[in-house]
């Protein structure tokens, strides 16, 4: 009977017994039949093998590191295991939350008039009704579709019948049925789902902002300190999600609750600017908690970042710099001066060069201008709308025509321009660089040209038409 | 070691049957509740004093104590809610327990289990108190409402009135509430005995899902309750675990999931967890991280999961509806601290790492989890 009933584990799993070896275990590249390999030894069933065993899951370990046979459990140790300094934060600790539960004790005898809201209606939840309710229409189908098929299945003699029988109706009619199905389904769900635009989300969390601060006024520093650490926690849990819309939501709170120790929620929020690409926000965001902390090295560096990822090259490296004073060993610090500097050439005092990034844009776009005969370029205008205006400008009836061929094309040389400005303003401070190294015009020209050659090609157009 | 070591800090052996611990939020005191010998009920407060427990408060009451919980309290007035053995719900004020704040008799039969919402946050919706029974109904409780239930799921009565058990009456063993994130939305999940899963949905007064697990559920907990829905905990007899995502329902599939059948697998030869299987008691999210949980088991362990999400949380199926995916679930850690099942577990709300459990060996654990800020 004992035999029968269990089979040995080498049977169960059908692994040949010369698999236990060294030789096979060292070869072996399958991570399940590693597996199985150091449960059998585990198991004791074909010997005890201590030196196979620690070599086969050494193996296992390096094939799958994450396998459940290397689930341990230890019996508890005692807190002497820890060092002194290690338990030293708890005991602080404890001093700390009981200055804070005195304090509550304290609070709880001012009364508190904090608007609530009302009770709700009182109400029931049938359990049968509505658990039979979803099941009820299936039911139904079935119970109608099997009458029918009793009334109506055609007898396979019956040949009049048959003429009349139409399979393409039938099936339209089952991908009705099947339809009208899955329609049930969704709208069950989507009843509970709330039927809300965007506007309406909004207007209800400003409305929600204002009840917000007007009740936040009745509470105490403590209380506010403690909503605003919860909402910042969980806006950490959204960052770690990847959820960085609904960490910017709690950030919001948290600044919301406490804005004067909000630093730190500052900072994260601008972290999640950042990751949605939101440089503006997050720029002001790392203001306002360097404000609050004048040398978070951390919100200096996002900021770095946010001017790097903008444009500004030149202020971000000044403010690496800054970190750099800071946190002398600061290696992403160091790490991106050294990079924006290769890239920079070398730098020069920022007022100079802000002057001659104002200088350079416009004669860029002033050369290409010309090739149009625009005569209207001394005014300042926006850079995105100057091919615009070459369009409007031409002042004589006789490009008319070119008029109507020309908005296609115009769009897009106006995009392509319009991305070539900005990627001048990127690069405007490269060829600017006072010493004006050499090898960054050429990649600059090499960018330049395109839209110069459709310009020339709408040019000529120009020119054919007249 | 980069692991997170479980330890054990401090230990309180008692005279009675621990039936819950829970920390009274932003202090280092920590209550407990149980049943003497004599059937009466005792809540015990404990507080941290450097490296020793002190005993603060003990009270005696007439019967029983189940469950209870701090969630609908505020800071101000930390007030306890707690189900006894006969069906009652009371609320006390830790500074004059003997007169109860709220006190109703809610159920038939005794309060297995309770959950609490509304009490710190503001403009969420109102602080209420949920609670579940053997006499299979699961009430929703306000403490301005008077002697009724604000919302009632019960079984109909031809079901029988649960004093006299009929085998159609579920016992209900967990309660959790969730999806708290605006005035309207609320939910409410329960478990029962015989595996069932149902969420009700409070605002719409209906049930949103239900679900049938092998085993009866003996713990459930949403990852936050103050979120809209993301994860759910579910935990079963014979060592069941499942996490859903709550993110997507689908329309026929319902939520997704991920499921570890050996959550409660005792310990074999070496410390290699691979004995026979146990139920897992109790599964509690951490407060500072709520993709790390622990797990109270059978076999008297305590096991610290991570959840980690797939990479694209929603698919499209063939017919075009949304379909959740399931991430994995990975075991961090695991101790064992007593030779009978750990049952509840609660972590410090304003302390990484700090927890307290009761096991059925009559004793009470402070424990300290190092490292968890690394995740």
């Amino acid at each position: 009977m004992e035999t029968e009933k269990k089979k040995s584990l080498l049977e169960k799993y059908d692994i040949p017994i010369h698999h236990l070896d060294f030789a096979y275990v060292e070869k072996c590249t399958n991570a399940r039949e590693m597996e199985k390999i150091v449960h059998i030894l585990r198991s004791g069933q074909e010997g005890y093998y201590p030196d196979l065993l620690r070599c086969s899951e050494e193996k296992l370990k390096a094939l799958k590191p994450d396998s459940k046979l290397f689930r341990y459990e230890e019996p508890i140790k005692q807190s002497n295991v820890l060092d002194k300094k290690e338990l030293e934060p708890i005991l602080e600790w404890t001093d700390d939350i009981k200055t804070k539960d005195s304090a509550l004790n304290e609070l709880k005898k001012e009364k508190l008039v904090l608007e609530l809201p009302n009770v709700r209606k009182l109400s029931k939840i049938e359990l049968d009704k509505q658990s039979n309710e979803p099941s009820k229409p299936v039911a139904k189908v079935s119970m109608q579709s099997k009458t029918k098929n009793k009334d109506d299945r055609i007898k396979s003699t019956d040949y009049r019948k048959w003429d009349k029988y139409d399979p393409d109706e039938e099936i339209l009619r089952m991908d009705l049925d099947e339809e009208r199905g899955k329609e049930q389904a969704e709208q069950r769900i989507t009843s509970h789902q709330k039927s809300a635009n965007e506007k309406e989300l909004q207007n209800e969390k400003a409305s929600l902002f204002e009840r917000l601060q007007t009740e936040l006024k009745n509470l105490s520093q403590l209380e506010r300190e403690q909503f605003a650490e919860r909402h910042r926690l969980r806006g950490n849990e959204y960052f770690k999600a990847k959820e960085y819309d609904g960490a910017i939501e709690e950030y919001n709170c948290a600044i919301l609750y406490d804005p004067e120790n909000a630093a730190r929620a500052y900072n994260n929020r601008a972290v999640s600017h950042l990751k949605l690409k939101k440089y503006f926000s997050a720029m002001t965001d790392c203001q306002a908690c360097l404000q609050l902390e004048p040398n978070n090295v951390k919100a200096h560096l996002r900021l770095a970042e946010a001017n790097c990822a903008e444009g500004k090259k030149l202020e971000a490296l000044s403010i690496y710099k800054k970190v750099l004073e800071l946190e002398p060993d600061n290696v992403s610090a160091k790490n991106s001066v050294e990079k924006l500097t290769s890239q920079l050439g070398e730098v020069a005092p920022a007022s100079a060069t802000r002057l001659t990034i104002e200088e350079l844009d416009p004669p860029e776009l002033k050369t290409s201008n010309s090739k149009k005969q625009l005569v209207k370029s001394t005014q300042p205008v926006a850079k995105k709308q100057i091919p615009t205006k070459a369009a409007n400008t031409t002042p004589t009836k006789d490009y008319d025509l070119a008029e109507l061929i020309k908005p296609n094309r115009m769009v897009k040389s106006k995009l392509v321009s319009a991305a070539e400005a900005l990627g001048n303003q990127l690069q405007a401070p490269k060829g600017d660089a006072p010493k004006k190294p050499p090898l960054p015009l050429s990649p600059k020209e090499s960018i330049l040209r395109l839209p110069q050659d459709k310009l020339n090609i709408s040019n000529k157009l120009l020119i054919q038409e007249i | 070691m980069d692991k997170p070591q479980l330890i054990e800090h401090l230990h309180e052996a008692v005279n009675y049957t621990v039936y819950d611990t829970k920390w009274v939020p932003l202090s280092a005191k920590f209550v407990v509740l149980g049943s003497k010998a004599n059937g009466h009920g005792i809540m015990d407060i404990y507080e941290l004093n450097q490296d020793k427990l002190v005993k603060v408060k003990s009270v005696e009451k007439k019967v029983a104590f189940k469950c209870g919980t701090f969630g609908a309290a505020s800071l101000r007035n930390r007030h306890m809610a707690i189900g006894d053995f006969e069906g009652r719900l009371q609320v006390l004020d830790m500074e004059q327990p003997d007169l109860p704040v709220y006190n109703v008799k809610a159920h038939s039969g005794i309060i297995n289990t309770i959950d609490a919402i509304g009490g710190t946050q503001i403009d969420c919706g109102a602080p209420e108190i949920v609670t579940g029974s053997r006499d299979g109904a699961v009430r929703v409780w306000d403490i301005r409402q008077g002697q009724a239930p604000v919302v009632d799921m019960s079984p109909p009565p031809q079901m029988g009135d649960g004093v006299n058990q009929s085998s159609a009456r579920r016992d209900c063993w967990a309660v959790a509430f969730g999806n708290t994130y605006n005035a309207e939305e609320r939910i409410v999940a329960a478990g029962y005995d015989n595996g069932d899963l149902k969420i009700f949905d409070l605002r719409t007064l209906s049930v949103r899902w239900e679900a049938t697990m092998k085993n009866g559920i003996c713990g459930l907990e949403f990852d936050r309750r103050e979120i809209p829905m993301n994860k759910l905990a579910v935990t079963t007899l014979e060592g069941g675990l499942l996490v859903y995502d709550m993110r997507t329902q689908h329309p026929t599939k319902g939520f997704s999931y991920v499921e570890e059948r050996n959550a409660g697998r005792s310990v074999g030869t070496n410390g290699v967890i691979s004995g026979p299987k146990a139920t897992v008691w109790a599964v509690r999210h951490l407060p500072q991280n709520r993709d790390l949980f622990m797990t109270g088991g059978g076999t008297g362990s305590v096991r610290l999961w991570q959840y980690e999400y797939p990479d694209k949380r929603v698919i499209d199926d063939s017919d075009g509806n949304k379909l959740g995916v399931a991430g994995a679930l990975n075991m961090v850690s695991a101790a064992t601290l007593s030779s009978q099942p750990v049952h509840c577990f609660d972590w410090h709300p304003d302390k990484l790492g700090l927890a307290v459990c009761g096991a059925f060996d009559q004793s009470v654990r402070v424990l300290i989890t190092t490292k968890l800020n690394t995740y």
